[in-house]
């Protein structure tokens, strides 16, 4: 079985690799650029939060950090729809539609075994591809952290480091290869596989947040706490009293004559004097020490949908109407 | 003797529709038997069950014994559109073979693909559809199967492919005296090569049983038309025709007609299964001790 699966499957399997190793070296060379250029420009305690590195941050930012992440955020949908598309889809889909299916599952290894080997073999190529990706982005990050802040848990980030990767590869792939029982053909199963990832990351991105209870802090400085790299749920006002509101009332802290009461400034000026006046801001957050909770827990969502996925795949393959 | 093949009460249903119902036939070990219909009689339904492709309603399927599931080492089958893996290269589809299968006889397909002139390194997306029903064959071959079940293995190839799989056919049973269950419409070219006769028509067997006692149990006779109700009477009569004063019956009687302004004389396979596809309704099956031997 293991050559069978490496002579059906080598395009994608090379494809995958050369385009890991492509963005590797993508990562490597981005990441090496941008040391040098620290070393060579950034002042002394630089690239950081200090106010004299505003410069330096944002040209980091700008050059070197933002063009190589508008790439990599897009690999939860792109990295996912791939797999789900070229791994998953084909491996039954292709199988019913060229009548293949007839020789594959009448020679003496049993079709369960033959279903549970490429399954077994590919979806831990995919988990492998997954979490080697994954561990070159966790070696690129840390080089901007200085310039950039964390962003742990920025869904951007939380989804292309860590385990999740691999969770999401193997559920697409699991996906795609149930797709190919239901609809037999290999284009429509991929195009299904597809369509349902799409649905599927934004239904997972917005529960995110509800993982867990979210911290509450009720603090003055909460620029410092949106900054450590935690995710913010939502914030309210907390009047002296104590009491929690959404908006404070419109009589405390109306924008001073001459100010646009639509502009940053009026809403600057208007949090500072609600700080004089006694008022609180109450920020519903995640901090960043949960990302590896949030890791895990998404980790379970997806693998258990990639078990229920492979359960309706194995059974609609053995169950057996030609 | 266990049948190599043996089908009791077997039915399969497609939505509402019975594609095969309550089929009870069994083929002995060591023969080559074709089983004949017309399309759409469920041919193909019986032979996907037979390798284990579809799990039957009702009824069981065992071979040489033994339910088919467990026996699958046993059976070889080559399905009607002879697949294979187009991007493979011929020996990597041997290659296939001998991954999948521990009898696998790797020596010999190389042996008949030499003999056919099919080279290894040729891609079977590229060969012709004689060659690749002949590497389909060797495949299925090489696997060493005591029982072959092969769909319509003749269809789509041309007279001189027909002759040629059907030699490499003949020439494995006579080496391995492997049973052969093959599906096929044209009767004509089942004469000479198979020895045992299934017939599905409606989904239901028709006939089961040796070629030869068949034939030689059916007679065509001809004979005045105004006697032949009183003859038909007195014998099973499957099929009659005829114009005009000349009446024809064929009957299941081998014994001459008393009548002398009857005349009989023998028929062929092809006369045979066409007179029973004409009569659905009329079955000439052996007797139950032979369907339930065990």
């Amino acid at each position: 079985m293991l050559w069978l699966t490496w002579r059906q499957h080598r395009t994608q399997i090379l494809v995958t690799g050369g385009l890991l190793l492509a963005l590797g070296l993508l990562l490597l060379v981005s990441g090496l650029r941008a040391t040098a250029y620290i070393s060579e420009h950034a002042p002394s305690g630089c690239p950081g939060p200090a106010a004299a590195c505003s410069g330096v941050n944002s040209a980091i930012y700008h050059d070197y950090y933002h063009p190589v992440f508008t790439v990599f955020g897009l690999l939860p949908l792109v990295g996912s729809a791939l797999v789900g598309a070229f791994w998953g889809a084909p491996l039954l889909a292709a199988e019913f539609e060229r009548g293949t299916n007839a020789l594959a599952w009448t020679q003496s290894v049993s079709p369960g075994r033959w279903l549970m080997a490429k399954l077994g073999l590919l979806g831990g190529m995919v988990v492998v591809a997954a979490l080697a990706l994954s561990a070159m982005i966790g070696a690129w990050l840390p080089v901007f952290r200085g310039a950039v802040g964390d962003k742990t848990l920025e869904p951007g980030t939380f989804t292309i480091t860590g385990v999740v990767p691999a969770a999401w590869w193997l559920f697409a792939f699991v996906l795609g290869a149930a797709a190919g029982t239901l609809f037999r053909r290999t284009l429509a199963a991929m195009a299904v596989t597809v369509a349902l990832i799409a649905l599927t990351i934004p239904a997972v991105f917005f529960s995110r947040d509800s993982y867990a209870e979210p911290v509450r802090t009720v603090t003055t400085g909460w620029t410092a706490l949106y900054d450590r790299g935690g995710s913010l749920v939502r914030d309210a006002w907390v009047t002296p009293s104590g009491q929690e509101v959404i908006t404070p009332p419109d009589g405390v802290c109306p924008p001073p004559p001459g100010v646009d009461a639509r502009s940053e400034r009026a809403q600057l000026l208007k949090d500072g004097c609600l700080i004089e006046e006694g008022y609180r801001k109450a920020v519903y957050h995640h901090p960043p020490e949960r990302f590896w909770r949030f890791q895990w827990t998404e980790t379970g969502i997806l693998l258990t949908g990639a078990l229920a996925l492979g359960g309706l795949a194995v059974t609609r393959t053995l169950r057996r109407r030609s | 003797m266990t049948p190599a093949l043996e089908a009791t009460g077997l039915g399969m249903r497609y939505r509402r529709t019975w594609a095969l119902r309550d089929c009870s036939v069994a083929v002995p070990s060591g023969r080559v038997a074709a089983l004949v219909g017309p399309n759409g009689a469920g041919k193909t339904t019986l032979l996907h069950l037979a390798v284990g492709m579809l799990a039957p309603a009702t009824g069981e399927v065992r071979v040489f014994g033994r339910p088919v599931r467990e026996s699958m080492e046993r059976i070889a089958f080559l399905a009607q559109s002879k697949p294979l893996y187009a991007g493979f290269r011929v020996e990597e589809m041997l290659r296939f073979g001998r991954e999948l299968n521990p009898r696998w006889d790797g020596a010999a397909a190389r042996r008949r693909l030499a003999d056919l002139g099919i080279p290894l390194d040729r891609r079977v997306g590229r060969l012709s559809g004689g060659q690749r029903t002949q590497v389909a064959l060797t495949v299925a071959l090489a696997k060493r199967p005591d029982l072959l079940v092969l769909d319509e293995p003749l269809a789509d190839l041309d007279p001189l492919a027909r002759d040629d799989v059907m030699r490499g056919l003949m020439e494995a049973v006579a080496e391995t005296g492997l049973t052969v269950l093959l599906s096929s419409h044209v009767v004509s070219e089942l004469e000479g090569v198979c020895d045992w006769l299934v017939v599905v028509n409606g989904g239901r067997i028709q006939v089961s049983g040796d070629i030869d006692e068949l034939v030689a149990g059916h007679r065509l006779l001809t004979g005045p038309a105004e006697t032949a109700d009183a003859l038909a009477a007195r014998m099973p009569v499957v099929s009659r025709g005829g114009a005009g004063r000349q009446a024809t019956m064929l009957v299941r009687d081998a014994t001459p007609p008393l009548d002398p302004r009857w005349t009989a004389r023998p028929v062929n396979l092809e006369e045979t299964v066409l007179a029973y596809l004409r009569a659905p309704d009329l079955a000439a099956l052996p007797r139950p001790s032979l369907a339930s031997a065990r």
